[in-house]
């Protein structure tokens, strides 16, 4: 199969010509996509921020943000300039190390985790043998770091929301494991390009959403529990606890929060395009749109177009389920605890592991159509 | 063993209905998506209030004969009216004349009620100060004219919607020369 373009590899080719050793090269290439990934991850926030605005406005009928550059698209700038200038209180009878430690431990890991999102076949920071492993074991921190800011406010409120989004993270980790694990299952691999991959060859057709139609819906409702998207939005509810864990935080701290569950917001809708939607695979495969008019694979125009087609696939596939999340948010009450704890243990936890037990019966049975 | 099946039929029942009813949740709220929005950008337009609307209180000093009806009426005797006897003409002359319209309820029966007329409702409402007793009003604030919207060049006035054309029901754009339903108070001769 054409591999695409491998911008490391040519980097490196590059800078061995100019005399330079491998291990320079590659030390050099290293903070690149590093860089390029921490940029994306801040831009994508932004926009996400801007169009959870935008179409909670339109889904309300009101504007929203229109006067800070074209159509408001500064706002979240706006915003965040704000949260920068603004004075970092730290409460008199908090302990100040959890407190500053909290959303640094909450934020963190977000942010590490894109270590193994992919945008094509090289355009990955890192490609784990491990990867969509490693994107479940770090979304368990965060819930320490919540625990830790919502313990150290020394607030009633706090102390609630932090125990809140403990115990929501805690019950809905198990069916999102269970629910990647059928996934990758099917795709024998848990690397986040392998799982792509495999998925690759038939368009829409070859992606995962219809091998997994159950697998995808409790993949969707656990990961917005793990963002504390609306409908679970429990720890900062802000009816019942002012706004939970993030009741005495302010400024930058704060602003850590707020950028924290955007990040992971679009962290998991990337993860979900790569599990489900075929990442950056497009509806109709640029390979056969390529044979069907004649044009060798190999052809370096082609190669680009691919590239920055998948890098497209991707956001756009991303973006479109940021849109879904802020249509449900308006959509959707805000459930009970016990509700939440109720759907979690007894309707998710039953029904991923009857999905991962089913996905392994239809593996053994069927092995060409789900990955033998 | 019956039972047990009917209760996972039952469970599953009730999931798809759930299912069901939060994808007509999402069909209204991606309905409401592509409607026009129904807010009124506030500092550039605002809206032209109603005859009748109910706004800071306008005093016409001269009218005024010290009656006190207005402070008999009111339901905690806000206007201060000071005045005092003259013997030569056996009248009250007015000397000052105040409302504190932070404590003001604006229900106009101070308006109502004055035999002479010489109080008034304006539709002035943008009445924030940064002081509250910049909110008492004397008689000299209580004599002048609010600012009417239309002749605002900064400011689009909107008609609210009662006084939209039949068949209208968005006030900006609307097409030229149109008139609401019913005749202007200009319009009508008789």
């Amino acid at each position: 199969m054409n591999s695409g373009i491998d911008l490391q590899g040519s980097f490196i080719e590059s800078l061995k010509d100019l005399g330079l050793s491998q291990g320079v090269a590659k030390v050099l290439w290293m903070p690149l996509p590093m860089l390029l990934m921490i940029l994306g991850a801040t831009v994508g926030v932004l926009v996400c921020v801007w169009l959870e605005r935008k179409v909670s406005a339109a889904v309300q009928q009101r504007i929203g943000p229109e006067y800070a550059g074209p159509l408001g698209v500064l706002q979240p700038v706006a915003d965040g300039m704000k949260l920068v200038f603004k004075e970092d209180i730290i409460p008199a009878k908090a302990d100040s190390t959890l407190f500053t430690l909290g959303p640094v431990l909450v934020v963190l890991p977000v942010f590490l985790s894109y270590l193994i999102v992919p945008f094509g076949q090289h355009l990955v920071i890192t490609d784990l043998n491990v990867g969509i492993f490693l994107w479940i074991s770090l979304s368990s921190i965060a819930p320490i770091g919540l625990l830790m800011s919502g313990y150290s406010s020394n607030n009633k409120y706090s102390l609630l929301g932090g125990l809140r989004a403990a115990a929501q993270s805690i019950s809905y980790e198990i069916p999102l494991a269970f629910a990647v694990l059928a996934i990758v299952l099917m795709s024998n691999s848990l690397s986040t390009i392998d799982i792509v991959n495999q998925q690759s060859g038939y368009g829409i057709l070859g992606w995962n959403i219809w091998r997994q139609p159950v697998g995808f819906i409790i993949f969707w409702i656990a990961a917005l529990a793990e963002c504390e998207r609306l409908p679970f939005d429990l720890p900062e509810a802000e009816e019942e606890l002012v706004a939970g864990y993030q009741t005495e935080y302010s400024g930058m701290k704060f602003g850590l929060f707020y950028v924290g569950s955007y990040v992971n917001l679009v962290l998991s809708s990337l993860v979900f395009a790569i599990l489900y939607l075929g990442g950056w695979e497009s509806p109709i495969p640029i390979e056969n749109l390529a044979s069907w008019f004649g044009i060798s694979e190999t052809n370096d125009t082609l190669e680009i177009i691919d590239a920055a087609v998948g890098i497209a696939m991707t956001v756009l596939k991303t973006y479109f389920l940021v849109f879904f999340a802020v249509l449900l948010r308006w959509t959707v009450p805000r459930v009970r605890i016990d509700q939440l704890l109720n759907l979690g243990w007894k309707f998710l936890l039953p029904v991923s592991l009857v999905n991962l037990l089913l996905t392994a019966a239809l593996k053994l049975a069927f092995p060409f159509a789900f990955g033998g | 063993m019956f039972n047990l099946l009917k209760q996972v039929t039952d469970y599953a029942k009730e999931t798809i209905q759930a299912a069901k009813y939060i994808g007509e949740g999402l069909g209204v709220t991606f309905d409401h998506m592509r409607r026009r929005p129904v807010t009124v950008q506030y500092p550039y337009e605002k809206l032209i209030p109603s005859e009748r609307y109910r706004g800071r209180i306008h005093f016409e000093f001269d009218k005024c004969i010290a009656c006190e009806v207005c402070v008999r009426v009111c339901p905690i005797n806000l206007p201060v009216v000071d005045w005092e006897f003259k013997k030569e003409i056996k009248k009250k002359e007015l000397k000052h004349y105040s409302i504190d319209f932070g404590v003001c309820i604006f229900c106009g029966n101070c308006v109502e009620y004055c035999p002479t007329n010489c109080l008034s409702m304006t539709e002035e409402y943008e009445l924030a100060t940064y002081d509250r007793h910049q909110l008492n009003f004397d008689n000299v604030a209580l004599g002048r004219l609010p600012y009417k919207v239309t002749d605002d060049p900064m400011v689009t006035p909107l008609r609210e919607f009662a006084y939209l054309p039949k068949g209208i029901s968005e006030p900006h754009d609307l097409p030229k020369g149109s008139q609401r339903s019913g005749q202007r108070p200009e319009d009508i001769t008789q």
